[in-house]
């Protein structure tokens, strides 16, 4: 029931946003030449899109075993080191909680929950409504890319964020704030999964490949660094990140568009495809 | 010759830089040496591991309060969340840890220490002795208390005094029970026991109602494993005893009948009690519950594999308990006699208080899937079979699960059907809601989405449910306790005095009216400083003055002052150098 109810309210005020901005941004000559033709630019990005659904997928099914392996095989609880590197940095989350107003706090659920995953889908219709495909085969690719790594990086730490250490010196301001948002996390993620900020990286990703494409939209560029960093900030003022969870998730974000921008998922499967191939086949050529 | 200057000059200054540089080595080397040779004490480092804020919020603001002030007092503190389920592993099976602080779910008598005390547990799984430790004075101390031939109150007089000594954990406080309901519904105490939970479907001004009374949980994981023998995985307070009934239940301090229809103690052997089970007793699947269940069922909690493994793999949970079993024999399918170890009646009467199990269900889980790990400990009891009033319906994982009524249960007929009963059931049955937070479980509770929580909600939404309109809060006691549990291997916390000092690097009371609100009692009476609410101590009332030291707070208000920390380490000849604590080792 509340999970219902949170995914329908999601629904209705990201798309009536995805509307206003893809109106704004795309402009409808854009959108009404994407729409006719949909077809061919479907096609141009299915191996990727497969791709990526491929990574998801791996991710949700062996969610159990994961979280197995994370928790009773490797068992590196990083969770001290993160609130050390907080200490040593002047602790920004503190810092940022100190500033907790009311209209703030509404602010930064609505970006954490809202503004985020209006970033992460509006890039989709922005490039597939471009000439080519190749924007959005990079914008796939580099989410792809975050996806993996960061559930390698889940597996391998067990790491709590801020709220879950101290409530006394932390404030999990997201639940206390909106308690029913937590149906929603729970369902995507656990609360050991903290480093790297996935939040972080795919909203920097967004923002970088905004900067990439600035020629095409570029009143898009602004939009999307102002709701990136305001995601960034979100997760540290809402007590659900560490500092070092966002830098982290920034790298991630600038390694992830590096291989979105400078590799195609096609090369990627040739390679893997000849490296297999070389493998299977070497005995043999020794035998010959 | 002008040109030969420079060449000496140059020469001159390599052959002094060389030997400057040499002896300069020289004197580094002979330190480095020196340090070498002789390894300083570093600093006194604690981990200190406690469940994230997600399981236990208390319990992760205590510890971080707890590292605070031992960082004050100049140890390198940790604090490491970890989940309940693996922090239950690394406490209560791998004893891998140095301090921890967790919710210990209580001590109903002083004979439960047995259990959490006593050396012959040392490495075993459970509530059994986590703390390493082997203390011959203990040891004695809870067997004479249990002999019918000891004096029982000098045995544990003596034992209180040695703990509040030696200190091998301490508790910090005494939570109250605390939950919230819909108006219409009477709560007594907000359920965590089972007997709470039928007392409130039993009452008859709740109700009638078709449908179930639906009761809001919060937590992850909460209805994954249903074997009510393990102790590694979080689960929903009090479900399981719903679902297994035990002999007897213990119902405010008294032992009430429950599977018994009638016991007698022999009149030749003190120690020989003969039991007489109820008439028409079932198992959910229909089979008939007999004597042969309550025998197997002491007999596999002793040994989870049969016999299959030489010295028996024990049951993680109920050890404490079962020792006081010498043997369990059948007499005929509704008589059984159970022979106690030396003991007086009102400590035997403990081993009456575990579920018992269906035989037919659990023999084949005694299979070994690898070496030492029968299938009855991994086994995720999914469509558990118990004897209780409620019986398992579904679980959709994580978000629901649903037990529904017995109606025709052999307690409903007896003449001696118990109070808790009264009007059972006026719900048909009861429906877990798990919330992902305590917050989404009080929106719920608010919404009308559920009757009433169960106990163990966080005491900053108490205000929200008394604002709120048609709910109220609900709350009660309860035996559990918040404890810092030393880990008596650990090369510094081997020390009494250190574990005693660490004990009192906590205001108990700053820690109950700012983290609980009140909503709790500090520990304060020696039996409470080992977690015994005064209620269960048997015999007089002992006077306050043996708990001084561990209240001694060296600092005021929750802040702890360094320097009379300080001069309590020097005390005990411990040493310091900047600011920090150095090992008693190296």
């Amino acid at each position: 029931m509340a999970l219902l109810d949170v995914l329908l309210e999601l629904t209705l005020i990201v798309a009536t946003m995805l509307v206003a901005a893809t109106l704004a941004i795309v402009g409808p000559r854009r959108i009404v030449a994407a729409i006719r033709d949909f077809r061919w630019r479907l096609e141009a990005c299915l191996l990727p899109l497969a791709v990526l659904a491929a990574v998801l997928l791996l991710r949700w099914s062996t969610q159990d075993v994961v979280q197995r392996l994370e928790r009773r095989v490797l068992e590196n609880n990083i969770t001290p080191q993160l609130s050390a590197f907080d200490q040593a940095m002047l602790e920004p989350v503190i810092v940022l909680q100190s500033f907790q107003t009311e209209a703030l706090t509404s602010f930064f659920v609505f970006i954490y929950i809202y503004g985020y995953a209006f970033l992460l889908i509006f890039p989709f219709i922005a490039y597939f409504a471009l000439e080519e495909m190749d924007d959005l085969s990079t914008l796939i690719l580099s989410f792809t890319a975050n996806y993996a790594i960061g559930l390698l990086f889940y597996t391998l730490f067990i790491a709590y964020g801020p709220r879950n250490l101290s409530p006394e010196l932390f404030e999990g301001l997201l639940y206390t704030a909106f308690p029913q948002s937590g149906a929603l996390t729970h369902e995507i993620n656990q609360n050991t999964n903290v480093f790297p900020s996935l939040h972080t990286s795919l909203s920097m990703t967004v923002f970088f490949l905004a900067w990439v494409t600035r020629e095409k939209y570029p009143s898009w560029v602004p939009v999307a660094g102002f709701l990136a960093i305001s995601v960034a900030l979100s997760t540290m003022y809402l007590g659900i990140h560490w500092f070092s969870d966002v830098v982290a998730g920034t790298v991630l974000a600038l390694v992830s568009v590096y291989i979105g921008v400078n590799y195609t998922v096609e090369e990627i499967v040739d390679g893997i495809r000849t490296f297999v191939a070389s493998r299977f086949q070497s005995p043999k050529a020794d035998g010959e | 010759m002008d040109d030969a200057g420079p060449p000496t000059t140059r020469r001159n200054l390599l052959a002094g830089a060389s030997v400057a540089a040499a002896s300069g080595l020289a004197g580094c080397l002979e330190q480095l040496w020196s340090q070498a040779e002789t390894t300083g004490p570093d600093q006194v480092s604690l981990t200190i591991k406690t469940v994230p804020a997600d399981d236990d919020r208390l319990a992760a603001t205590i510890a971080s309060r707890l590292r605070e002030n031992y960082e004050v007092a100049g140890i390198d503190a940790t604090h490491e969340p970890i989940g309940e389920a693996e922090l239950y592993r690394d406490l209560l099976l791998e004893g891998n840890y140095d301090v921890f602080v967790a919710r210990h779910p209580g001590l109903d008598e002083p004979d439960a220490f047995h259990g959490l005390l006593h050396s012959r547990f040392v490495g075993e799984q459970g509530w059994q002795n986590p703390f390493q430790l082997a203390d011959l004075t203990i040891d004695d101390a809870l067997e004479v208390q249990r002999r019918a031939d000891g004096d029982r109150a000098d045995a544990l007089d003596e034992l209180l005094d040695h703990l509040l000594m030696t200190t091998p954990y301490t508790a910090v406080a005494h939570p109250h029970a605390l939950g919230g309901r819909r108006d219409e519904i009477d709560v007594p105490s907000p359920p965590e026991r089972p007997h709470e939970f039928l007392d409130v479907l039993s009452l008859p001004d709740n109700g009638p109602r078709d449908g179930p009374l639906v009761v809001g949980v919060y937590g992850e994981g909460l209805t994954r494993r249903l074997n009510p023998i393990t102790v590694d995985q979080n689960r929903i307070d009090g479900l399981l005893g719903l679902l297994y009934d035990p002999l007897a239940r213990r119902i405010d301090g008294e032992y009430v009948p429950w599977l018994i229809d009638d016991f007698e103690w022999d009149e030749n052997d003190p120690l020989r009690l003969r039991i007489t089970l109820r008439d028409g007793l079932e198992w959910h699947d229909g089979e008939s519950l007999d004597a042969e269940d309550v025998e197997f069922t002491y007999r596999f909690v002793e040994d989870t594999s049969l016999g299959a493994v030489d010295d028996g793999i024990p049951a993680p949970r109920f050890r404490g308990r079962r020792t006081l079993v010498d043997a369990a024999t059948v007499v005929d399918s509704r008589t059984i006699t159970l022979t106690f170890t030396e003991t007086t009646p009102a400590v035997a009467r403990r081993a009456l208080t575990i579920p018992i199990l269906p035989e037919h269900v659990w023999t084949d889980r005694s299979t070994l899937l690898v070496d030492r790990q029968p299938e009855a400990l991994a086994h995720d009891n999914d469509e558990p079979v118990g004897s209780g009033l409620l019986e398992f319906g579904e679980a959709t994982t994580d978000v629901e699960l649903e037990l529904t009524p017995v109606e025709d249960h052999a307690l409903l007929s007896a003449a001696d059907r118990p109070d808790v009963l009264e009007a059972f059931p006026r719900y048909d049955g009861i429906r877990f809601e798990v919330a992902p937070n305590p917050g989404a479980m009080v929106d719920a509770l608010i919404d009308g989405e559920i009757d009433i929580t169960a106990g163990g909600l966080p005491p900053e939404y108490a205000e929200s449910i008394r604002d709120a309109d048609d709910v109220s809060t609900a709350t009660g006691t309860t035996d559990a306790f918040y404890m810092i549990g030393y880990n008596a291997q650990h090369s510094e916390l081997g020390h009494p005095h250190v574990r005693r000092i660490c004990s009192q690097l906590i205001d108990r009371e700053h820690v109950v009216t700012e983290f609980f609100e009140g909503f709790a009692d500090p520990a304060t009476a020696p039996t409470e400083l080992v977690g015994l609410r005064r209620a269960n101590w048997p015999g007089d009332t002992l006077d306050d003055e043996r708990a001084s030291t561990l209240l001694d707070f060296p600092g005021t208000a929750g802040e702890v002052d360094p320097r009379a920390a300080r001069s309590l380490f020097r005390e005990i000849h411990y040493s310091y150098e900047d600011d920090a604590l150095l090992g008693s080792s190296g």
